[in-house]
């Protein structure tokens, strides 16, 4: 045996030899890991050199590896331009990925049961190492992801770039804009505060008036009437297991049908336009995923890193976290996420008054009795289940319906119109869906609500502690230069800041004071008698109440408007 | 340079600022956690406070102050000093709380002092959604807080301010005002603008109906005689007994005083 072992270990190379079987041992892995690079052939790529073999090898590892599969070979340097794509397509999925890593970090710690949600988002927030950093990163992200599958929608919309054998990419497309509108809707119930479950419960209620399967759908989505322990499972399991790994595939097809069957379209100045020859030439020329596409998706990745990072940083974004969810209060001014304002806009149509309004004229004028729509067109059936799908069966026969196969805008006059008329509705809608818009709240609830809003904080909230007087102060009586004495000066202890008068409390006076006193102008608020009450209530602790009493004028009585606030010294002033 | 370089030079320092970011994040991170906490805490109070000021001022008084007869004050020494070792409770006082209002008491551990509304038990009604009441486990734990937070105030009772921000000591009518809360008047009695409650009768109007009486000198003498000897005289559709007859001896002259004085204007109904 022996021997045997001393025979093998003299068979063992020396010197040069050995060094270049090790090599050689080594460059076979690197292939194998790489799916086709020798290590020669990578260092090549890092420096920017020519393929150092033929076939080119750079090819090889996006036909044999499985995961470059997904990838092109090279594009034509015309579908890289800047100014085609906006690497808008490019970005949604960047945003997508920093979902999915993001997501599984904050599923680590969250409990998706109704006792148990809010406290684990609180406690992501408070004993999370840069566990604030991950929810906001997450929240951003998917804002951003929504943002851009809309904007990424449009280009291709503009650039005519669903036309053709790229009909099925742009089906997979609107898939996906379903996927991404349904995986952020799930994800906004999940912090189970007031914000969330208001926003979920109002968002699934539209199904409510649908014919026969309309209620159950409702139960289907919500678990119950009600949403609670079977409705925020079911919205959790939709969010992190059921719609992540649908929206892979279809990403995945929509992608393979961009990369690998079609290519980027190339910009249409240069398929239909008269340009010269050398310009189509360059734009023809092949842009290889290795090394200069690749070069230039990590030089994006970072950016978009940056981007993110700058934000969240600088705390130009905040991920809200209202007070716990409660199926008892409804919040003023429920406010779904801006992404879904158009939805809240188009809810607030009433077709049936718009069509008694245009009819009712001339139908009275024949004699007739006026038009009662209202039983006949029910708004919510209509705005909420009638027109979305219509809209999205819109959206998906696009390319059915536009079948001219130019592609430069001036050729398509029209379809670029009609794109621009939508970007004015989708506008105009989501304006519409804004909480005040076409909402008529009462005066003193309006002035009081904007202050101290149910949802965000208000400059009420953001007065320092230091500030909040205890006193009764009079709107029309108190003057706002009697809040504080002459010499009032603190420190803030939040901000170490020396202030010198009581300013917030000012602002805040003077705007409860001026609202009311304008409504009572405009004869809203008769005999207005409004105070502003400020009073301790523990230590560190003081209760605001703002009370409004005015002439109701249809019964002659006296009403009375009454909100309570208790601020404690160590809230959070801002976000 | 060619393009493919830029890109490189730029990601490199893109990633190195992303990196110097992350580090800036990291190394302010153990701060940003301790001021979520206290501030978390704050909201919490203020939480609590609001949970308080709309289920548990008829009982316990409109600043937790405890109504005489009623329920006990929930800021004062007795809470935070001895009551745990007085009932023998293993936890500690926020545990007490919660599970206290979590449940609910069914007989009063303090039949002599209070009574809830009197009407026999519960003395004080179950909270909890568990056990049909109307809280939410969120909601209890965050009035518990709330009552944990006047530690402060019951360490050092001479510190607590006047309950109402009333500042003119001189005015008899103001400080009564201030007195009728303070001593628990209002957890029984409505007045207008100031409290709202059933137990006993309205208030206002009470220094008009006073002279009315039969077999008092004057107003002032009833309402006086009414608040020191409450089961003397008694007003149609209550009963004796639930007015604490002890106020002689709780309520010092001067405030009595006070009281009467501001009782005496309640002339409107
Ligand atoms: C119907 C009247 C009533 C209401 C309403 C009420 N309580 Fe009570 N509560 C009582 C009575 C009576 C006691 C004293 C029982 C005893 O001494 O055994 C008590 C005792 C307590 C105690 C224990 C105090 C001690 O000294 O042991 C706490 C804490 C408490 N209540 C909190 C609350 C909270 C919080 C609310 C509102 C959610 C509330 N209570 C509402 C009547 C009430
Ligand atoms: C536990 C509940 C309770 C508390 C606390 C209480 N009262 Fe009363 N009070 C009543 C009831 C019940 C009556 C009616 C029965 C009676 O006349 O004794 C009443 C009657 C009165 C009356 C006579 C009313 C009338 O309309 O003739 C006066 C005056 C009065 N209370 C003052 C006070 C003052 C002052 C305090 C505080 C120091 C106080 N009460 C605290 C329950 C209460
Ligand atoms: C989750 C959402 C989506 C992702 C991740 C995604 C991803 C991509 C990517 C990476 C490209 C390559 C070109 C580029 O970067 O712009 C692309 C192209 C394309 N996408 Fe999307 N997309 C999404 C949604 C949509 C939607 C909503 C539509 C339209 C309804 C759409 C239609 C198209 C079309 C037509 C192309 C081909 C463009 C061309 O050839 O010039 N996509 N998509």
């Amino acid at each position: 045996m022996i021997s045997s072992l001393r025979q093998r270990l003299s068979q063992i190379p020396r010197g040069a030899e050995l060094r270049k079987r090790i090599f050689e041992m080594i460059d076979e892995r690197v292939r194998i890991v790489t799916a086709g690079l020798s290590i020669k052939e990578l260092r090549a790529v890092l420096r920017g050199d020519p393929p150092t073999e033929k076939p080119n090898p750079r090819y090889k590892v996006i036909t044999t590896s499985f995961v470059a599969h997904l990838r092109p070979r090279y594009y034509p340097q015309g579908a890289t331009w800047f100014t085609h794509t906006f690497r808008l397509g490019w970005f949604t999925t960047f945003f997508f990925v920093v979902e999915l890593i993001t997501g599984l970090v904050l599923m680590i710690y969250y409990i998706p049961f109704p006792d148990q949600a809010y406290g684990s988002i609180l406690e992501i927030e408070s004993n999370v190492f840069l566990g604030e950093l991950f929810r906001d990163l997450h929240r951003l992200g998917a804002e951003a992801m929504v943002l851009f599958t809309w904007l990424h929608l449009f280009r291709t919309y503009f650039t005519g770039s669903y036309k053709g054998q790229r009909t099925f990419t742009w089906l997979t497309g609107v898939a996906l804009l379903a996927i991404t509108a349904w995986l952020s809707f799930t994800g906004y119930l999940l912090t189970w505060d007031q914000l969330g479950y208001w926003a979920i419960t109002v968002g699934t209620s539209m199904t409510d008036s649908g014919p026969v399967v309309g209620p159950a759908l409702n139960i289907i989505m919500r678990g119950a009437p009600d949403i609670g322990t079977g409705g925020l499972l079911r919205f959790y399991l939709n969010h992190v297991v059921l719609f992540p790994l649908i929206a892979i595939l279809i990403i995945s097809i929509h992608y393979y049908k961009v990369s690998r069957e079609h290519g980027i379209s190339m910009p249409a100045v240069i398929e239909e336009g008269e340009v010269s020859e050398d310009k189509k030439k360059e734009a023809n020329r092949r842009i290889d995923l290795i090394p200069d596409l690749l070069t230039h998706e990590i030089f994006l990745v970072a950016v978009g890193i940056l981007a993110l990072l700058v934000i969240v940083y600088f705390d130009l974004f905040n991920s809200p976290l209202e007070t716990p969810a409660n199926p008892q209060v409804t919040p003023l001014d429920t406010k779904a996420p801006w992404y879904f304002w158009w939805l809240q806009g188009l809810l607030k149509i009433e077709p049936a008054k718009i069509l008694e309004n245009l009819l009712n004229p001339i139908v009275t004028r024949f004699g007739m009795a006026p038009l009662q729509l209202g039983l006949l067109l029910d708004s919510k059936f209509i705005m909420g289940l009638v027109v979305p799908p219509v809209v999205v069966g819109i959206l998906f026969a696009i390319p059915y319906i536009d079948r001219t196969p130019a592609r430069l805008a001036r050729k398509r006059p029209f379809a670029i119109a009609w794109g621009i008329l939508w970007i004015f509705i989708i506008l105009a809608l989501s304006y519409m869906g804004l909480p005040e818009f076409g909402i008529e709240t009462p005066a003193a609830t309006r002035v009081i609500q904007d202050l101290a809003p149910e949802e965000g904080l208000g400059i009420l909230r953001e007065t320092p502690y230091e500030e909040l007087l205890p006193g009764i102060y009079t709107v029309g009586e108190t003057s706002p230069e009697d809040l504080c004495a002459k010499d009032f000066a603190y420190t803030d202890h939040a901000t170490g800041k020396q202030v010198i008068g009581c300013p917030h409390l000012v602002e805040v006076f003077e705007q409860y004071s001026s609202g009311l006193l304008a409504a009572e102008a405009e004869g809203k608020l008769p005999e207005l008698h409004a105070i502003l009450l400020i009073e301790d209530y523990g230590p560190d602790l003081r209760r605001v109440e703002m009370e409004v009493s005015w002439l109701d004028a249809e019964s002659d009585e006296v009403k009375t408007y009454v909100k309570h606030y208790f601020l404690h010294r160590d809230r959070a002033r801002e976000h | 340079m060619k393009r493919i370089h830029i890109e490189i030079a730029l990601g490199t320092l893109f990633i190195i600022a992303s990196s110097v970011i992350l580090i800036l994040m990291a190394s302010e991170e153990p701060a940003r956690l301790a001021r979520y906490e206290t501030q978390q805490l704050a909201s919490q109070i203020e939480f609590g406070a609001a949970v308080y000021e709309v289920n548990c001022t008829s009982c316990h008084g409109s600043h937790a102050q405890g109504v005489p007869g009623k329920a006990p004050c929930l800021r004062c020494p007795d809470l935070f000093e001895g009551r745990i070792a007085e009932v023998g409770w293993q936890g500690s006082l926020e545990d007490y709380i919660v599970s206290v209002v979590t449940t609910g008491r069914q007989i009063s551990t303090r039949p002599g002092l209070y009574q809830g509304e009197g009407q026999g038990p519960p003395v004080m009604p179950t909270w909890s959604d568990k056990f049909g009441g109307p809280l939410r486990d969120d909601q209890i734990r965050a009035v518990a807080a709330f009552i944990m937070n006047y530690e402060e105030w019951a360490a050092n009772p001479e510190a607590v301010p006047t309950p109402l921000f009333v500042v003119d000591s001189n005015d008899p009518i103001a400080l009564g005002r201030v007195a009728m809360v303070q001593y628990g008047c209002t957890g029984c009695h409505t007045i207008q603008g100031l409290s709202e409650a059933v137990t006993g009768p309205v208030m206002n109007g009470i220094a008009t109906r006073a002279g009315t009486i039969a077999g008092y000198a004057s107003a002032e003498d009833y309402i006086r005689a009414s608040i020191l000897n409450p089961n003397e005289y008694l007003v149609e559709g209550f009963n004796e007994g639930v007015m604490p007859q002890n106020f002689g001896e709780i309520i010092p002259a001067a405030d009595l005083d006070n009281i009467v004085a501001y009782l005496l204007t309640l002339t409107d109904n």
